[in-house]
């Protein structure tokens, strides 16, 4: 039945002819933004290993300068992409690739590509994701809006069933039928995927959850749209009602979703929160630590003055104010990271009513392009540039004082600066993110499971035709 | 089960069906025998439809039942429809596809087995001329596609046929051949329904006749009686008693 469902669509689409001018529009389109993608990103990886290795060589060969002018030269750390994101760059153009590491500043990463982009760029951008998400919907529907409902204004339906079709065995093929054809469109990104896999290091689980994850997407896409098609009087009315809840699920329930979360979970622009940093950090509170912390070390060390304590106060005291400083950061960016992350829960609470929330949380994750891996990263070069900070200033405090018994100032070198470790961070495997990703993952189930029981109802409606 | 439960494909006993308050059909019985041709006559509105659509199952009786080939629609309808095969006035097919593509896919969808050339066969069985048969049904006249429509029953090897105003805006020599091919399928065993307004067509083709007015079934003829009587004079004496009781 399978089979000959599919024959039988593929030789009336042929025939159509437009379905396969509108398909061949939507692969030339998919081959052309995946190759834009994967030149892009070649592109920017050899860019980016270029760049660690230069930013390497530029930190070994600073010279020989004092440790904490050191921590003020700074590193710059890369942010590490995965070989899916190509497929889905998710909210990367505006999350930034750089992250500069210095003391007493936790800065926000840099080089946001939407900082690049022409202006007329804010009308969309053409990558695989956008194709899969929301032109590959229209194109399902497009394909299948009539397969029933045409069926029943020609009387083919009525005439099938009086030849003993089974309604079931109909509404399946149909349902197959339309799927596969959406998963032939998502061909050249398995193809893609397998090839990540085995010449670019991809991760076998990432790969697996973005393929389940848009073939769950397709496959509810073509439920959804066979069952308006079952229930639909004409073609007409089924394409009418299918092209409301595409533009309702895929354009504006994102778009109130985001401007919903923003309005229930503010957060302050980028220019008041570091502004809040500094007010924050920088206060009369600050000083009476430091001069409590400095009153605390001489009493401990039974002496009255810094210069009698058994090493270089200077170090002491920087990495004092290094770790006060690190409490308002964690306080502060803590809060907005709680704020960030409450908008992303609501967002993807609304995948409740939008598959394609559904999908494209769960694909962006799967590509490390969404805010928890952004967040990872973030998290992890603080800790770099923590560890950079401690043992810039451990140096100091510990080896500082003999040049300052010699009326010197002290001078780290390249041995002091080969003891900073590459950055070289890797994201954690995908399951261990499932908190990030998984409410959006059951979404999509959910939608799957509602519209498994709705089709029983669409068999039901096919079985009544002619009584109507 | 005795013979003649044996050699009637389709039974209709006692049935019944309405639509709110309008009585559809009232309390009808008839049968037909393997290799009869029933003429089932009735003005518009009569029920003739609404009896065939209970036999097809896509619609449930209020009361009584409907057999065909000894299996109930209300029970199994995807087994009973297997025993037969329907011709509504327009006998819709797919557009795109040619007589040989759509005889192929219906016959297919309805588990028969055949290969390309015996679908063609029953083409040339029909009657379809042979420069049709890969052609898209777009350009098929009606009579053609009717044509079509008896191959698909020839196809399922239909124990009974059922046709709703078959011969209905086909030329004369068209509604002949039709009325042919019925006959043809009537002598191989097949027992057939066919609701018609055209008279002259039932008296020379039908072995039974009923004819039905507002739900009733209210006069039934057989056998050579048909032939002998005036049947557009019974017919109208029947439509206009009945329409005035």
């Amino acid at each position: 039945m399978l089979i000959l469902t599919l024959k039988k669509e593929w030789l009336e689409s042929k025939r159509e002819g437009r379905i396969i001018w509108l398909s061949s529009i939507i692969l030339i389109l998919l081959a052309c933004a995946l190759l834009s993608s994967w030149h892009s990103y070649q592109q920017l990886q050899t860019q980016k290993q270029q760049v660690i290795k230069s930013e390497r060589e530029r930190w070994l060969n600073q010279g020989e300068k004092g440790p904490h002018s050191a921590a003020h030269y700074g590193v710059y750390i890369i942010k590490p992409d995965t070989a899916l994101s190509v497929l889905d760059p998710g909210l990367s153009d505006y999350q930034g690739a750089v992250l500069r590491l210095e003391a007493h500043k936790k800065n926000d990463t840099l080089f946001r590509s939407i900082q690049d982009a022409i202006q007329m760029q804010r009308f969309g951008d053409l990558n695989p994701a956008f194709i899969l998400q929301t032109l590959l919907p229209l194109l399902i529907i497009l394909l299948g809006f009539h397969s029933i409902a045409a069926e029943r204004e020609s009387g083919t339906l009525k005439q099938l069933l009086a030849n003993g079709l089974s309604p079931k065995s109909f509404f399946t093929a149909k349902v197959l039928a339309l799927t596969g054809l959406g998963l032939l469109f998502f061909a050249p990104v398995v193809l893609y995927l397998v090839y990540s896999l085995l010449f670019n290091d991809g991760s076998f689980e990432r790969g697996a959850l973005f393929i389940v994850s848009y073939a769950c997407y397709i496959f509810v896409w073509a439920l959804l749209t066979l069952i308006v098609s079952s229930y639909a009087r004409t073609a007409r009315s089924a394409l009418i009602t299918l092209l409301v809840i595409w533009a309702l699920a895929c354009l504006l329930l994102p778009k109130f979703a985001i401007e919903d979360a923003a309005n229930r979970y503010p957060t302050a622009s980028s220019q008041v929160f570091q502004s809040k940093l500094e007010s924050e950090i920088y206060t009369p509170a600050r000083q009476q630590a430091i001069a409590e912390f400095k009153r605390a070390t001489l009493s401990k060390y039974h002496v009255d003055n810094v210069d009698d304590l058994p090493f270089a106060w200077s170090g002491a005291q920087l990495q004092f104010g290094e770790q006060y400083a690190d409490k308002v950061f964690d306080r502060l960016f803590g809060q907005r990271q709680t704020q960030l992350e409450a908008q992303s829960l609501h967002y993807q609470n609304m995948a409740i009513f939008s598959p394609f929330i559904a999908l494209q949380t769960v694909s962006m994750s799967a590509a490390a392009t969404d805010l928890a891996h952004h967040q990872l990263f973030s998290n992890a070069g603080e800790t770099h540039r923590r560890l950079i900070q401690a043992t810039l200033n451990g140096d100091l405090k510990d080896n500082g004082k003999a040049s300052i018994r010699n009326n010197k100032s002290y001078q780290g070198d390249h041995h002091l600066w080969e003891k900073i470790p590459d950055f070289n961070y890797q994201y954690p495997a995908i399951s261990e993110l499932s908190a990030h990703y998984g409410r959006a993952a059951a979404c999509l189930l959910l939608w799957l499971a509602v519209l498994f029981s709705l089709s029983y109802f669409a068999i039901q409606r096919i079985e009544k035709e002619g009584q109507l | 089960m005795n013979s003649d439960e044996q050699t009637h494909v389709i039974s209709v006993t006692n049935l019944s069906k309405h639509f709110a308050e309008y009585q559809a059909v009232d309390d009808i019985s008839f049968t037909v025998k393997k290799g009869e041709i029933l003429a089932l006559l009735g003005p518009n509105g009569a029920g003739k439809t609404t009896t065939i659509n209970c036999i097809l199952g896509f619609l449930k009786p209020d009361g009584g039942t409907v057999s065909i080939a000894g299996i109930d629609p209300a029970k199994d309808v995807v087994k009973a429809r297997k025993q037969l095969a329907y011709i509504p006035e327009q006998v819709a097919l797919y557009p795109k596809l040619s007589g040989l593509e759509n005889l192929q896919y219906m016959s297919k969808v309805a588990g028969v087995n055949k290969n390309k050339a015996q679908f063609r066969e029953l083409l040339e069985r029909v009657n379809l001329p042979k420069h049709a048969t890969d052609k898209p049904i777009a350009s098929y006249s009606k009579g053609m596609r009717q044509k079509v429509g008896i191959a698909i029953a020839l196809a399922k090897n239909a124990k009974a046929l059922i046709l709703d105003e078959p011969t209905s805006g086909l030329d004369p020599s068209a509604s002949h051949e039709f009325s042919q091919l019925i006959q043809t399928l009537a002598k191989e065993g097949v027992a057939i329904l066919m609701a018609t307004h055209d008279l002259y067509r039932a008296q020379e083709d039908a072995h039974s006749v009923a004819i039905m007015n507002q739900g009733k079934l209210v006069h039934s003829l057989t056998g050579d009686g048909i032939k002998e009587v005036q049947l557009e004079s019974l017919y109208l004496e029947h439509v206009r008693v009945a329409s005035t009781c």
